[in-house]
């Protein structure tokens, strides 16, 4: 299975090019799933269809899906509302459980929510060939990519703690013979100590994700416009995969026009500079104005996955 | 009265005498690395729950995931910042100094 996500500024085309993508990989006898995290999806106008938050199949290889941010935050939201639930079970009593639904507007959610669904769908959907990714504006897709990488940094860090302590709680124990505190029975194993088990359990999860990102499988693309604007923000992009250690494959020069062709060249050079060789560059043509904002277009954008 | 009970109650005396004299050594022996694990607990919460204290924290949802199971570490972040201004008399029972 291989993935690749789509990248960019707001309005350079980045959906489009995704939904072109799938499309042709699929005409060429791929199974393909176009997958969208953008908040604000448009793979159902793109394909002037509906698409549900489940995958439908649009042709024989290619399943179209848009992603229930909202659902992944709550599902998420209410397991976390059981648990407190479950351990502060008295408060049931006073009807005071309700109180912890007030989790719901935690900050940082739709991130999480996004990153649930990318792993869900990386650990699940192993059947397809391809999984094209339709990701929301640099910003917010930046903070996605880069949410296992900081996990993983953070959990390490408490893993360690942790580790101290239950390494000392086994010196307490072993000369006192003592395991508990005021009640509690305090772990002293890593296999008995639920928070170290939590831990290594989310560990493992980013692990995972931050594996697939970075393996020879995946493919982050970016699209940008011969402009400034666009290649300003291109730039901050390839920065936030350069500090993450994620590899850029291609780079597509979107909407080019001939009259563009010195702004076209002077961007590509200041992108790329350095790394222009060993990434895919591409200019892909400004379509007629008939076939703007759909998935059919002449250029193969699939070259640059091969 | 038994001849013997003298003895035996001397026995049992030395017994318990050696016993708390165990668990006293026992307990001074652990003494520091009790007032360490107190420490690590009160800086594994504090790392875990920066935001409560204003300093950088893990992405909430790891915080959130992990909240739950903290409980014991959490009453001891609540008695070690009750004492947190005076923290030369906390070092000082830690390290036995009267």
């Amino acid at each position: 299975m291989k993935t690749i996500f789509f990248t960019g500024k707001g309005g350079v085309g980045k959906s489009t090019l995704s939904a072109t993508c799938a499309w042709q990989l699929a005409e060429k006898g791929y199974k393909t799933l176009l997958l969208s995290i953008d908040p604000a999806h448009n793979v159902a106008d793109i394909f002037d269809t509906s698409v549900g938050h489940k995958k439908s199949k649009f042709s024989t290889n290619l399943y179209l899906q848009e992603a229930n941010l909202d659902k992944a935050a709550s599902v998420y939201i209410e397991q976390n509302i059981d648990i407190l639930t479950e351990v502060y079970s008295y408060t049931k009593a006073f009807n005071f459980d309700t109180y912890f639904k007030v989790l719901r507007y935690s900050p940082g959610v739709e991130e999480y929510a996004s990153l649930t669904i990318l792993e869900q769908t990386l650990r699940n959907e192993t059947d397809y060939d391809f999984i094209v990714f339709d990701t929301p504006p640099t910003g917010l897709t930046l903070r996605i990519l880069a949410l296992p990488n900081i996990s993983i940094t953070w959990v390490d860090r408490l893993r360690r703690i942790r580790k101290q302590i239950l390494e000392k709680r086994h010196t307490i124990h072993n000369i006192t013979g003592k395991y508990s505190e005021e009640g509690f029975r305090l772990a002293y194993d890593e296999k008995d100590d639920a928070v170290m088990q939590k831990l290594n359990e989310i560990w493992q999860r980013y692990v995972n994700v931050y594996k697939a990102l970075k393996g020879e499988d995946n493919s982050i693309a970016v699209v940008f416009n011969p402009d400034y604007l666009s290649l300003r923000e291109s730039q901050r992009i390839l920065e936030g995969l350069d500090d993450l250690y994620l590899p850029l494959r291609a780079a597509f020069n979107n909407k080019y026009e001939d009259r563009l062709q010195d702004t076209a060249d002077e961007v590509e050079r200041e992108l790329l500079g350095a790394n222009g060789k060993k990434v895919h560059i591409a200019r892909v043509p400004l379509v007629p104005a008939e076939r703007r904002n759909t998935y059919k277009n002449d250029f193969d954008v699939t070259e640059a996955f091969r | 009265m038994n001849p013997l009970d003298p003895l035996k109650r001397t026995f049992q005396f030395l017994k318990s005498f050696s016993s708390t004299m165990d668990t006293a050594h026992r307990n001074r022996a652990v003494g520091l690395t009790e007032c360490e694990v107190r420490e690590l607990e009160n800086m594994f919460v504090l790392l875990l729950m920066g935001s409560f204290t204003g300093v950088p924290a893990p992405p909430s949802f790891i915080s959130a995931e992990l909240l739950p199971y903290l409980e014991h570490e959490i009453k001891v972040v609540n008695r070690r910042s009750e004492s947190a201004s005076d923290a030369l008399s906390e070092l000082s029972g830690c390290f036995d100094i009267t």
